[in-house]
């Protein structure tokens, strides 16, 4: 990482002395090089439908407001309110250790399956077919489901009991973490298998043949072969997860609703309860605006290792 | 698996665990699948009375033609808009932004690119009550554009990762050699960033017309009337203040998730090619 | 090719061709701007099923009416998040669906209801055609702001008449006999009460209840007025040692948390004789019917939640949902119209249509159209004894300000469950907001 900040340095630092006036830098060294004028569309409308009112949600972080009256300024009471509040510390570990069991459960997974679905059998094209129906349905549909299949009464804890117990899965907290992070899996799951299967084909035959004549037996060659290639895919893939889960709220909402108690209380869905059960779109805010925080900087700093943000090194070489 | 192994060498003899493996997800795929397509054959009481593992009994028909009675021809209608506006907005913008931050060098154009990197993590639950008084400053509340603006602007972030990754597999000579020959950005664009990003464009469409499909959060605060509802909100009729419809409810989410299966089938092959791009390989 | 000449173009070029995009989009769309100022009056209800009376009533409206009505609907779960979003907009309805009490007290302290007594004036029957101790829940600040709409929604006492037969037991009418008949119940390995207790109000109804009978309706008054010892005092924590002692003993089962409502989890396990009680609003009956007929005509028995021996409550009070209400903001522009719509909600139409879907409206011509109700019987019996009542109390979680919800539930959850003891769930309790 470090490297690539200098090398960046260096060639702003390059560029600087030449750049005055832009357009000269545009005109001479930038040929066929594309503008900001490209971005600027994007920008422009993104800025006005996402950031305008994620601007407004850091007003209103330091202002008490139930919707109906104006806002008032209430300067860091909002702030001093949340890092006092056991169900915020509570409900932030709650967002990363289901963010990490996320990743940790569905990644191996979704290689494996990619991996698998990468044959080009005809039985591997119909399966993994069937296996990217969950990704159609909407959260709440895939709730609802899931619930029906858990019913203690009438559903799998029942015919299942020596797995289930008395089937009391939403009654306690490491149970109900469990189906959180199952239910999520069932359902994201397709998308990261899809990025895996296609990145699993774009790995060339020439090394796998190369390690056959080695002798290298297929564990050998998925653990030296597939896994490295799949490294970029690993990573964009984690990015979408990390991202998913800490803004995961929708399942939370249909199957716990953060209990019981507060036990499954998680970030994205405290915040949901503080706007709109609570009308405290004060301290709603200022969660939202902290999940933002967080979320910025892991993905920040998962782009940074991936390399996504390494354009203009690679660039360079031209 | 003698053809099979003709054509991919590694795999030589069957991998049965792997085949065990797939199995046992099937299962778990299949299970929730074959509990909701039960349901939807099934009156209401046969439902409650049989519980969700049961066999199918009586055979009747009665949610699918109450989902079209309750107006789901209306909701498909609105549905298909919104969808269809937000891939078009979607498609509009992002490439031309892609391309920008992969082929660009000003730091205004790095700046877009952390500043999408950034909306990657806003929730939309984060910012939705201001973004209901920027729709209704803006006079679109109730109104299904006010849906496609920010379906549109939230699904930007992915997309734009998902299409630098795919753009920056082009190879520099490529580029290279149609800057030698003096052409314009646009022509770049046009002729050779276009062309070999389709793969990744296929998936941008897919994921962007899944999220417009299944989106939930805006459509509920951004609109009102009977006139502009989208499916996932006809989803609540099944709704009442103390209980849920669960076969009528499920009929409804088979019927609003066949259209983006049928569209999966065929362009499956497509997809899985764009995903490719995705981890920039 | 400067970068100030390039940036304009392409965005020129692509704004232009998003506005064009739009304006495509924008036909054929119903762009129905919403709000007061179309010359309508807006009609804000919770979406769903009971939704045709409405749009019956409003048709009728409409007949009779030079300033038309339009029915906007939001779909259920999420109803009061957005009332509490449009309603200080320009987007706002005219009138509005709410359960009283707690649900408009934050728009009444925000000056935006009509106080009605100038419609009430200028036509009497807006009260007197309502059953008082329905009436009176919607009163804030002893003015009214509410007139009744669909039904009420007393929470009663359900059996499954086979298991009580089989347990050889009879309803029982004291808690004393309730403990019996759950142990008796038990004893035949079947869960003695069904409770829903994933979707949490259900288990609030059994605090509702027993707070009543034991302390009377005044405690949950005094607390409700800001009184946080009130939670503290013997016959609070009486009340609780009684649902601990009924939780304990196994009346529950132990997977209620994994149970709900909503889903038809407790009520098929009342009808499937997997449990024997199932204490639930009155809409149980027409759930039942929907899903169980055969149970709901044969088996389903109904009674009042049992007395306490020594409780200060009276036997007859009831707990629930004392009726939904439609207030009216202030602004609106159109009040003589509002007010003649609400007139309609005592007429013999709304009356008729409501009992014809198995609501129970409290108007004091009820009583006439009894035999025309889905199930005439059960319609008299909640009749009756919503009429007699002494108290009516709204549910918790109702008469509190919304902002306490959440927390209640989750207090109510954990004291039920074992994860607060007595003394944390009090604390709890005194922890909430009041008005």
């Amino acid at each position: 990482m470090s490297t690539k900040t200098l090398v960046r340095n260096e060639q702003d630092e390059e560029i600087a002395p030449r750049t005055t006036p832009t357009d000269r830098r545009d005109g001479v060294v930038g040929v066929g090089r594309p503008g900001f004028g490209w971005a600027a569309p994007a920008a422009v409308f993104f800025g006005l439908f996402a950031l305008v009112p994620l601007i407004l949600v850091a007003v209103l972080s330091f202002a008490t407001w139930n919707g109906l009256s104006d806002p008032e300024f209430a300067g860091l009471d909002n702030w001093k309110k949340l890092f006092d509040d056991p169900v915020l510390i509570q409900s932030l570990w709650l967002s990363v250790l289901l963010t990490v069991l996320g990743v940790a459960v569905q990644t191996p997974l979704s290689i494996l399956l990619g991996v698998w679905a990468a044959g080009h059998q005809r039985n591997r094209a119909i399966l993994s077919a069937i296996y990217f129906v969950p990704l159609l349905l909407s959260v709440a549909a895939v709730s609802v489901l899931w619930r029906a299949v858990l019913d203690p009464n009438f559903g799998v804890p029942a015919q299942a009991s020596w797995l289930f117990g008395d089937g009391n899965l939403f009654g306690h907290q490491a149970s109900a973490i469990g189906v959180l992070v199952f239910v999520s899996t069932w359902q994201f799951t397709p998308l990261h298998t899809l990025i895996y299967q296609g990145a699993a084909r774009a790995v060339p035959q020439v090394l796998y043949q190369a390690a056959q004549i080695d002798g290298a037996g297929t564990v050998r060659q998925f653990f030296h072969i597939t896994l490295p290639q799949l490294r970029n895919s690993i990573i964009t893939s984690m990015i979408l997860m990390v991202v998913g889960g800490l803004t995961t709220f929708d399942t939370v909402l249909i199957l716990t609703q953060g209990g019981p108690g507060t036990d499954t209380t998680i970030s994205a869905y405290y915040m949901y309860q503080k706007a709109f059960k609570s009308f405290d779109y004060g301290t709603a805010s200022a969660v939202g605006l902290l999940l933002v925080l967080v979320a910025t900087v892991i993905s920040l700093v998962m782009v940074r290792l991936s390399g996504y943000d390494k354009m203009r090194s690679t660039m360079e070489g031209l | 698996m003698t053809h099979a192994a003709t054509r991919t060498v590694r795999r030589e003899r069957p991998n049965f665990l792997a085949g065990f493996g797939s199995l046992i997800w099937l299962f778990l795929v299949g299970l929730p699948l074959y509990v909701m397509l039960v349901a939807t054959f099934q009156s209401r009481a046969d439902y409650a009375a049989n519980g969700p593992l049961s066999l199918p009994r009586h055979f009747t028909l009665d949610n699918y033609i109450d989902d079209f009675n309750n107006g789901f021809g209306q909701y498909f209608v609105n549905t298909v808009v919104v969808t269809v506006c937000v891939v078009g907005i979607v498609l509009l913008l992002v490439p031309p932004l892609a391309y920008a931050i992969v082929r660009g060098r000003g730091r205004l154009t790095s700046g877009v690119f952390r500043l999408f990197l950034l909306g990657l993590a806003i929730p939309a639950q984060a910012v939705i009550v201001p973004m209901f008084y920027v729709i209704s400053q803006a006079g679109l509340y109730d109104n299904l554009i006010g849906v496609i603006l920010p379906t549109a602007a939230f699904a930007m972030p992915v997309c734009t990762l998902i299409l630098t990754g795919s753009m920056r597999d082009i190879t520099p000579e490529l580029y290279e050699a149609m800057t030698m020959d003096g052409a314009s950005p646009r022509r770049i664009f046009f002729r050779l960033v276009l062309p070999l990003s389709r793969s990744g464009l296929s998936t941008i469409i897919v994921f962007t017309a899944l999220q417009a499909w299944n989106g939930f959060l805006f459509p509920l605060v951004l609109t009102q009337s009977a006139s502009t509802k989208v499916i996932t909100m006809g989803l609540y009729d099944f709704q009442t203040e103390h209980g849920v419809d669960i076969p009528g409810l499920l009929a409804a989410v088979v019927l609003s998730m066949l259209p983006i299966l049928i569209v999966y089938l065929f362009a499956r092959r497509a997809l899985v090619q764009g995903l490719m791009g995705v981890g920039g390989k | 090719m400067t970068l100030r000449a390039r940036m304009p173009r392409t965005a020129i070029v692509g704004g232009a061709a998003l506005a064009l995009l739009l304006s495509l989009s924008g036909c054929g769309t119903g762009s129905g701007t919403a709000g007061s100022d179309d010359g309508k009056i807006h009609i804000l209800v919770y979406g769903d099923a009971a939704n045709k009376v409405e749009k019956q009533l409003i048709a009728t409206f409409n007949k009779q009416s030079k300033v038309k009505a339009v029915l906007d609907t939001i779909p259920g779960a999420d109803y009061q998040a957005k009332l509490q979003t449009v309603i200080n907009s320009k987007q706002a309805p005219d009138v509005f669906f709410n359960w009283g009490g707690g649900s408009i007290k934050p728009f009444v302290d925000a000056d935006l209801l009509m106080p009605l007594d100038d419609f009430i004036a200028k036509d009497p029957e807006l009260k007197t055609r309502f059953l008082p101790s329905v009436f009176n829940s919607a009163e804030i600040d002893g003015k009214p702001y509410g007139v009744p709409m669909r039904g009420t929604q007393p929470v009663l006492f359900f059996h499954n008449k086979q298991v009580l037969e089989d347990a050889g037991v009879k309803p029982p009418k004291t808690w004393d006999e309730l403990l019996h008949a759950v142990k008796a119940i038990k004893a035949k390995g079947v869960t003695p009460i069904a409770l829903g207790g994933g979707d949490r109000w259900p288990t609030l109804m059994w605090f509702e209840y027993l707070f009543d009978r034991v302390a009377g309706p005044g405690l949950f008054q005094k607390a409700l007025d800001g009184d946080k010892a009130a939670w503290e005092s013997a016959d609070s924590k009486k009340a609780l040692g009684m649902i601990r002692d009924l939780v304990d003993a196994g009346a529950f089962g132990t997977n209620f948390d994994s149970v709900k409502f909503t889903d038809q989890g407790s009520p098929t396990l009342l009808a499937t004789g997997k449990a024997g009680f199932e204490l639930m609003g009155s809409w149980e009956y027409s759930t039942q019917q929907d899903a169980h007929p055969e149970f709901a005509k044969k088996d389903l028995g109904y009674t009042a939640f049992p007395t306490v021996k020594g409780g200060k409550g009276d036997a007859s009070d009831l707990v629930g949902n004392t009726n939904n209400f439609y207030s009216v903001l202030k602004k609106t522009e159109h009040p003589e119209a509002v007010a003649e719509f609400l007139k309609l909600q005592y007429s013999d139409e709304f009356v008729k249509a409501q009992l014809g879907i198995g609501n129970l409206p409290t108007t004091t011509n009820t009583p006439l159209f009894l035999q025309k109700a889905a199930s005439p019987g059960y319609a008299k019996f909640q009749y009756e004894l919503v009429e007699k009542a002494p108290a009516f109390q709204l549910s918790w979680d109702q008469a509190y300000p919304q902002s306490a919800a959440t927390s209640m539930y989750q207090a109510i959850q954990q004291f039920f469950n074992g994860q607060l003891d007595e003394g944390g769930f009090i604390k709890a309790m005194q922890a909430l907001p009041t008005s």
